[in-house]
């Protein structure tokens, strides 16, 4: 129902033609945003967040299309997150729990990694916004505080709360950027960056164009746990993903989601755990737990989301020792 | 039944060479209509009463209705008629109608929760090249509403918004983004106000009061409503064998309809008002649009599009509809207003977030000695339905069973939020969930079932409540008989493992409310139809019967198919328009069956006699003796001995031309005279019984309802299909308000959810299995003796699901909905209360039945006799609720009992002790005060 704003969209083939654009429109000193499957983007368009005049579909881009079991386009779609694909049974799992069907045959990998975060005093219309006298995250101009933590406007929490990340990160993953300074590969524990309006390290014109896996990926077990509320569309309230190489505890990794501004890859607390003695799911998940500081912007109350990681990452974690 | 639908099919193999068409071997043969084949289809005696000669059961004996079934169409399942259209894109709601040359129009909405307006300057947006008109409150100061002795609403905003989201000016352009552009040029100076969201607050005096009604406002309050009801002998619940205490809090809830508002508004040349809208109660709209454009009703013409979902809210008169008419008229072009869901939930009417107290207490013998209802309810700005509603949240409680007395102190209060108003089972939701909560707690105490409980104090069929509503037919004993048997009950409740459970919850609802709004029932009927036959057979329904989806135009058109013995394609219901249907009242309360379905079975009979007067000349048979059988009438004794429809409606015709009948249904005289003894009296209650059973994660507090068995007593299921569906849905409904749908006010007064995606309406993956379960209890005055199945069977899921989550974890949760950290905060109360550190370690409640459990079995042994004597009507003496207390039903129960009371008051001694809501009585009315202003 509600009016999408106006904006050119680009169609780009190749990525050197989809630097070049971006490059070209920055030179003009105008905005644009990449999209990929839209899902995420565009409802935010329509409640007027930071709509930008030009947007850049990666869509035409054969490399971003790329699906094996190593090396995942930033277009591929959700719905072919699965076991004939020869995707990790690990992310056919996370995948299936994205959104809803119809919303998955859209959604993408590189959309869900980048999802923007999400805030309820933030994902409103904009005749909602003015109500609230604006928000410090989508009406940058305003000058206006952050609505969860008042009296403040330097900070964003806004939370992040894609699916894939967290699992992709348990499985060691490495992200492929590109832009106007080339390409760069970083692990994906890396490419997030605390502040909820910054999310990533991505540099403006740059883009994610592949999720890259290493071989011994495969031999990783692993267990994603969502909590949310309805078993379709809700995003993740708290997620937890982990995953080790069956028998080896030095190779156990566990990462979380929907808790703050990033994923994060608890590789500390793992290490601390694993110093300390036998590993111990139960001892393990409350030290998990005690490293996360959730805000209450989603639909659950923070107190328990937090409660429920101690008890997501137990049954994580005792569903790849079983 | 066969299809006499016209479909594409090869020619007819009958063609005559010279062009001339074979009779009755058209290509595409019409719908049958008779002609002068003799052939018919046997009767369909499985449809036939028995009382009558046909096989069909009558349990409970003969109806009135009885001979005027044909065994055609009622009790078979049938598709909704209007479905085909719905399936293939092609029913027009609100937002298609497409008018040439219209305009856009947009509403500019408060950004303030309470906010005087000093000024608006709307220069600037008449200035914007492509805006056509402009209109603020200015231009319609009337005031309107549903109720007439709660008209507080305009159009737009006349001096105060009074929420976010109140609609403070409106915009017609060309386009929408026009339109939208211009909603950013309106300069007004606002005077922010001191603003109330807490409802316990609302009953404080205030600078400021949300609304102010003279001599008649409640100090310097923001209640808009008090009750007071008291019946019967309070000195019994001093000393109580057992009892619960409960206080709940639960949510406002939306309907969630999928279709947004719209409405389209044009003045035609000849300056009549055309409105399209999709609305429950066009008749509402009608007079309200009178009101407020100083335009008589006879210059409107109000359409009812399709509508899309309603469920009550779209049952009110609504600002956006006066504001299209308005801007249409200074635009003098037609002007379209379609919402977005955020604009949906900011006219709300959705059930109001509530504090509700019940306690109950019960004597020695398991009889429920008294139930005291508090129920403060949350109104946000507007009155909507709420001086209704202010009295269902008690008055709906006393019955299904038969109480020692009654209490309720009801209060609603007006806040800085959307307006609450009318939902599927309309103020009777959370009361009930409360009622029935508090009996499984009391059960537990007294070491007895929940079921056997209910079952030994139920008012029979053909009885009286304690509050005076009269119950003809009645189901629940049967109800709960056949969920306890479905859901293997015995075997299961207090038995299951931790973290499983399963739990009974029972509904009582009005079938129709007995007192039309705007009149008399004495003067006008609650609904009225038209018939028309013409030539060509077909038969043209007139009503004004909202259809909303829940099938009212199959079922007008289903008894009037009945009653003629023709096929359903060859009825047409016309109900769109107000210039040609019959005043009706639309869809609320569950109405439209009971009583539109009724008119329409007189209207078919009128002409159903003057059908059989012409049969009756041409074959010499008197009408006693004629028989009518899929499109032929016949003698009785000889089924060769007989006309064709057609020809008897030719031969009907010929003097008068089309036969025309008309048919109205008038709820008989009933009920008390104490103030409020109309608000739930109906015509016929439904009464329904549900079981559910849920898995608790004891972890993570998530809570899932996996299977339902769901017994409705609808009367007589004219279309069970129908009726299964209306079930299915209701527990769909209920469910979401029990465990995930809730309109979250944030710190700041804000609706913070106000999409579908953070306003979290359960999924495929959220419904259990449903196994509906039909009772037909056969209702005297009901077409057929139906009586509704929209509403009531919302009702028991909510209780039933929280009962069973105690079965499950035994904990007592009252905070609605229960979503999981609501249950995980239950748990880790419950593990810091019984020092346990895990939650696995959380015993499961058990039940090991004391000795009332044998007085209570023996007692419904006694009660189903005697209710299955009363429902067959062969003991007709009477039964008043005190009868069971060892009361005289023919005497004064004020003779009888020392102390025995009915009010509408508090005693001066009792302001003291009353609930939360109940304070509103320490207040005095301005007129009592001295003040006015």
């Amino acid at each position: 129902m509600m009016l999408m704003p106006p904006f050119e969209l680009h169609h780009p083939s190749t990525v050197d033609e989809a630097v070049e654009l971006a490059a070209t429109i920055m030179a003009k000193g105008e905005a644009f945003d990449w999209v990929a499957g839209g899902t995420d983007v565009l409802p935010n368009y329509k409640w007027r967040i930071n709509p930008k005049p030009h947007v850049i579909s990666l869509a035409g881009i054969e490399e971003a299309h790329v699906l094996s079991s190593e090396e995942l386009g930033c277009m591929v779609p959700l719905s072919s997150l699965t076991a004939e694909n020869d995707v990790h049974p690990l992310l056919v799992q996370a995948a299936s729990k994205v959104a809803s069907s119809l919303i998955r045959k859209s959604a993408t990998v590189g959309g869900n990694l980048c999802l923007d975060t999400r805030c309820f005093w933030y994902n409103q219309s904009e005749d909602w916004r003015r109500s609230i006298d604006w928000c410090h995250k989508a009406d940058c101009g305003t000058g206006a505080d952050c609505r969860v933590i008042p009296n403040q406007n330097t900070l964003c929490v806004a939370t992040y709360q894609g699916d894939l990340a967290p699992n992709f990160m348990v499985l060691d993953a490495s992200v492929v950027l590109i832009g106007p300074d080339g390409e760069r590969t970083m692990p994906l524990a890396e490419f997030y960056e605390l502040d909820g309006m910054k999310k990533n390290v991505l540099k403006t014109g740059e883009f994610l164009l592949k999720v890259m896996l290493p071989k011994e990926a495969a031999q990783r077990k692993g267990c994603y746990q969502k909590l949310r509320v309805r078993d379709s569309w809700d995003f993740p309230e708290a997620g937890i993903a982990a995953s080790w190489v069956p028998g080896d505890a030095s190779t156990l990794m566990v990462a979380s989601t929907a808790l703050e501004s990033i994923p994060r890859l608890h590789a500390q607390q793992v290490g601390d755990h694993l110093e300390a003695g036998e590993l111990d799911p139960v001892v393990l998940a409350k030290d998990v737990q005690k490293s996360v500081k959730p805000v209450n912007n989603t639909a659950l109350p923070p107190r328990y989301r937090r409660s429920m990681v101690k008890t997501l990452t137990k049954r994580a974690l005792l569903g790849i020792l079983e | 039944m066969g299809s006499y639908r016209q479909q594409p099919g090869t020619p007819s193999s009958e063609v005559r060479k010279d062009g001339k068409r074979v009779a009755g071997k058209q290509v595409f043969p019409p719908p049958g209509s008779g002609g002068s084949d003799p052939k018919m289809r046997p009767r369909d005696l499985d449809f036939i009463p028995e009382t009558v000669g046909g096989k069909e059961p009558k349990p409970a004996g003969d109806h009135i209705h009885d001979r005027d079934r044909t065994g055609t169409v009622v009790g078979k399942p049938i598709p909704l008629v209007d479905s085909n259209a719905k399936v293939t894109g092609q029913a027009w709601y609100g937002d298609d109608v497409r008018l040439p040359g219209e305009l856009i129009g947009k509403i500019l909405r408060s950004p303030h929760h309470y906010a005087r307006i000093k000024s608006i300057d709307t220069s600037r947006v008449e200035a914007l090249p492509g805006v056509v008109a402009v209109s603020t409150g200015q231009d319609a100061p009337n005031r309107f509403g549903v109720l007439p002795v709660t008209k507080d609403e305009h159009a737009m905003a006349v001096e105060k918004v009074r929420h976010v989201g109140d609609l403070v000016a409106c915009v017609a352009a060309v386009d929408e983004a026009t339109a939208i552009e211009a909603l950013s040029l309106f300069d007004i100076e606002w005077e922010e106000l001191e603003p109330v969201f807490d409802p316990k607050k609302g009953l404080e005096d205030h600078d400021e009061p949300i609304h102010w009604r003279g001599k008649y406002h409640l100090a310097r309050t923001n209640v808009q409503k008090r009750v007071f009801q008291e019946f019967g002998d309070r000195s019994l619940v001093k000393t109580p064998h057992a009892s619960s205490h409960g206080s709940w809090t639960m949510s406002g809830v939306h309907h969630g309809f999928t279709e947004p508002h719209a409405v389209v508004a044009h003045w035609d040349p000849n300056g009549r008002l055309q409105l399209y809208t999709p609305q429950q109660v066009p008749h509402y709209t009608h007079r309200a649009l009178s009101t407020v454009l100083d335009v008589p009703m006879h210059q409107i013409n109000v359409i009812r599009t399709f509508v899309g979902g309603g469920f009550g809210g779209k049952s009110d008169p609504f600002p956006h509809e006066m504001c299209a008419a308005l801007l249409a008229r200074k635009a003098g072009r037609p002007v379209r207003i379609t919402f977005d869901r955020e604009e949906v939930y900011w006219i709300n009417r959705g059930r109001h977030p509530s504090h509700i107290d019940v306690k109950m207490t019960a004597d020695e013998s398991g009889r429920i000695s008294g139930f005291d209802i508090d129920a403060l309810i949350d109104g946000g700005g507007f009155a909507s339905f709420g001086h209704v509603t202010s009295y269902y949240n008690g008055v709906l409680a006393t019955a299904p069973y038969e109480l020692g007395s009654f209490h309720y102190t009801g209060a609603r209060v007006w806040t800085n939020k959307p307006a609450s108003g009318a939902m599927r089972g309309h103020g009777a939701v959370n009361t009930r969930c409360a009622v029935e909560v508090g009996l499984d707690e009391m059960a537990e105490s007294m070491k007895v079932d929940p079921i056997d409980l209910r079952l030994a104090n139920l008012l029979p069929p053909h009885s009286r409540t304690i509050s005076g509503f009269r119950i003809t037919s009645n189901g629940m004993r049967e109800a709960l008989e056949r969920v306890r048997e479905g859901s293997d009950w015995d075997s299961k409740f207090r038995q299951l493992p931790l973290g499983k459970g399963i739990g009974i919850g029972c509904g009582f609802f009005i079938s129709g409310s007995g007192l039309p709004i705007h009149w008399d029932p004495k003067n006008f009927p609650h609904a009225t139809v038209h018939i028309q036959v013409d030539m060509d057979g077909g038969v043209t329904v007139h009503t004004g019967a909202a259809d909303i989806g829940q099938g009212s135009t199959t079922a007008v058109a289903q008894v009037v198919a009945e009653v003629l013995a023709l096929p359903i394609e060859m009825i047409h219901v016309r109900s769109h328009e107000s210039d040609t249907s019959p005043v009706d009242l639309g869809s609320y309360s569950s109405r439209v069956t009971f009583m539109n379905a009724n008119a329409a079975i007189r209207a078919a009979i009128g002409i159903r006699d003057q059908l059989l007067k012409a049969a009756w000349e041409m074959l010499g048979y008197h009408p006693n003796v004629l028989v009518l059988n899929d499109r032929r009438i016949y003698y009785k004794h000889d089924p060769a001995v007989g006309v064709s429809y057609l020809q008897a409606l030719h031969k009907a015709q010929a003097d008068t031309g089309a036969l025309i009948a008309r048919g109205a249904y008038r709820s008989p005289p009933m009920g008390g005279v104490h103030k409020g003894a109309a608000a739930g009296l109906a015509p016929a209650y439904s009464f329904s019984a549900y079981v559910a059973e849920v898995d608790v994660d004891v972890e993570t507090g998530l809570v899932s309802c996996t299977n339902v068995w769901a017994a409705h007593d609808c009367g007589k299921a004219l279309n069970p299909l129908a009726v299964k569906g209306q079930i299915i849905g209701s527990c769909h409904m209920g469910l979401g308000q029990v465990l995930t749908e809730k309109m979250v006010y944030g710190r700041t007064g804000h609706l913070q959810n106000a999409n579908l995606l953070e306003y979290k309406i359960p999924s495929v993956h959220e419904m259990p299995h449903v196994e509906a379960i039909i009772v037909e209890s056969s209702d005297p005055e009901g077409p057929f003796g139906a009586k509704e199945a929209g509403e009531g069977p919302l009702l028991p899921i909510l209780p039933a699901v929280v009962n069973a989550v105690y079965d499950a974890i035994g904990i007592r949760l009252r905070d609605l909905p229960l979503t999981p950290d609501v249950v995980y905060a239950g748990i880790e109360k419950h593990l810091k209360q019984h020092g346990l550190d895990d939650a696995e370690a959380i015993e499961s409640p058990r039940l090991k039945h004391g000795p009332l459990q044998k007085v209570l079995v023996a007692r419904s042994d006694e009660h189903r006799e005697r209710d299955r004597l009363r429902q067959r009507s062969e003991d007709t003496s009477a039964y008043v609720n005190g009868v069971l207390f060892g009361f005289d039903p023919d005497r004064p129960l004020a003779e009888q009992v020392e102390g025995w009371r009915e009010a509408d008051e508090p005693l001066p001694e009792q302001l003291a002790e009353l609930g939360f809501a109940g304070r509103a009585w320490l207040k005095k009315e301005q007129r009592h005060m001295g003040g006015d202003e």
